[in-house]
């Protein structure tokens, strides 16, 4: 089973992000915050990592980067979660080695879905 | 307990009557919404009062009369200047008043420390927010950027340079106290409270010269302050940098509050520094006479 692992701190968000990929048969696990979400990316190896950028010990570029430190996490995609105006989360997914970002807040489930399929690796 | 003077239903409540992650969990809630949110757990937030100076039993939280935290507001003070921070108002609970009775509240919290001169920074084009600072007549001062380093940006050799490596009582010497007219986060009173505190100090083959203060956290560079005593800055901030992040090659690195004039900032974007978003700077009152000669 394709799992996606969700490092975000706000409980809302997590519950509308499991509420729109309940339908896609995705295993979804969840970290609060940046030091767990290193332990379950590790421990999990999950196909996709879905990265919210503030988080509240450490923000979501220097959890980025420990990611990418990681070899064995070198080719899971990691794809940032953001409010952010478009070129200043475009600059982030490039110097931390992302691959891409989806726009927050999520109001499109369809969209939303499409996108995360977009990164998810076919065997 | 002070009494709000715009709603009646709200009550004001110094925030040392809160646990630390009482204050961290309201400040986190009142920013989910925000395009750049930087939440905060307890540690973090405990770290940020002590670097800060921020006085917690002049610090406000909004209250219902049920003791529901509804938003808040912290003031930091060094001498005779007073620093506006993590104002927050609960989402679904503004527009009736609460942010401008915690803001009035705070600068009466102020006046009693017979403090008129207030700095702040809000992010930019957060337009309600900057409204109530003006109504209050604060002042726009200038721009400042929030820049960010990723460690997996492609490696450069240090410049070829006689450098230096200051410990902490070296570095804050350089600091030195002249720095009041800086944003809070990057005065004296900021490196002088913080953890892991080191410098740099070079000299280039024409003569140029500069020295760079950092703080080295666990996982992050951050912190800096940075002069050039001769030479042009961004040649000198540019070989003080390369000696840094080849010195640090897996640390991420955060800086905040750099002015958008700053000669330096050239050097930071050729190392790889990239803009993570903009605060505009405002204060309020009359500088103090001991910082007329900084300005």
């Amino acid at each position: 089973m394709t799992k996606i692992l969700l490092i975000e701190d706000i409980p809302d968000n997590v519950e509308l992000v499991r509420k729109a990929l309940s339908r896609t048969g995705y295993e979804i696990s969840h970290a609060a915050d940046a030091e767990t979400g290193l332990a379950m990316a590790l421990d999990q190896r999950p196909d996709l990592i879905l990265l919210d950028l503030g988080l509240p010990d450490y923000d979501g570029q220097t959890l980025a980067g420990w990611l990418r430190d990681e070899a064995i996490l070198d080719d899971t995609p990691i794809v940032v979660l953001s409010a952010w105006p478009e070129e200043a989360a475009k600059q982030v997914v490039k110097s931390y080695r992302c691959n891409g970002y989806i726009s927050k807040p999520i109001l499109k489930i369809n969209e939303f879905i499409a996108q995360v399929n977009s990164y998810i690796k076919t065997p | 307990m002070l009494p709000a003077d715009t709603n009646t239903t709200i009550k004001l409540i110094p925030a040392s009557q809160f646990t630390i992650e009482q204050l961290a969990a309201i400040y986190n809630q009142t920013r989910v919404d925000y395009m750049v949110p930087m939440p905060m757990n307890a540690a973090r937030l405990a770290e940020y009062v002590a670097t800060y100076d921020v006085k917690l039993e002049h610090s406000l939280v909004a209250t219902t009369q049920d003791k529901e935290m509804l938003g808040v507001i912290m003031l930091g003070v060094r001498k005779n200047r007073a620093w506006i921070t993590r104002l927050g108002v609960l989402p679904n609970t503004r527009r009736g008043g609460i942010g401008k009775a915690l803001f009035g509240g705070l600068l009466e919290q102020s006046a009693q420390l017979s403090i008129n001169f207030h700095m702040l920074e809000v992010i930019k084009n957060n337009v309600p927010a900057q409204q109530l600072f003006l109504k209050y007549g604060f002042r726009e001062i200038g721009e400042l950027l929030v820049l960010r380093r990723s460690p997996l940006v492609q490696k450069q050799n240090p410049i070829v340079a006689d450098a230096q490596r200051l410990d902490r009582t070296d570095s804050l010497v350089l600091v030195g106290h002249d720095r009041g007219t800086q944003p809070w986060t990057n005065q004296s009173e900021s490196l002088f409270n913080a953890h892991e505190v080191s410098g740099l100090r070079l000299t280039l083959a024409d003569g140029s010269r500069g020295w760079l203060v950092y703080q080295r956290q666990k996982f992050l560079l951050t912190r800096f302050a940075f002069k050039t005593e001769a030479g042009d800055p961004a040649t000198v901030a540019y070989a003080l940098l390369s000696h840094l992040h080849h010195q640090y090659p897996r640390l991420d690195t955060q800086i905040e509050n750099i002015q958008i004039n700053d000669p330096h900032l050239p050097a930071f974007y050729e190392m790889g520094y990239i803009e993570s978003f903009r605060r505009i700077e405002m204060w309020h009152g009359t500088l103090p006479a001991s910082l007329n000669h900084q300005k």
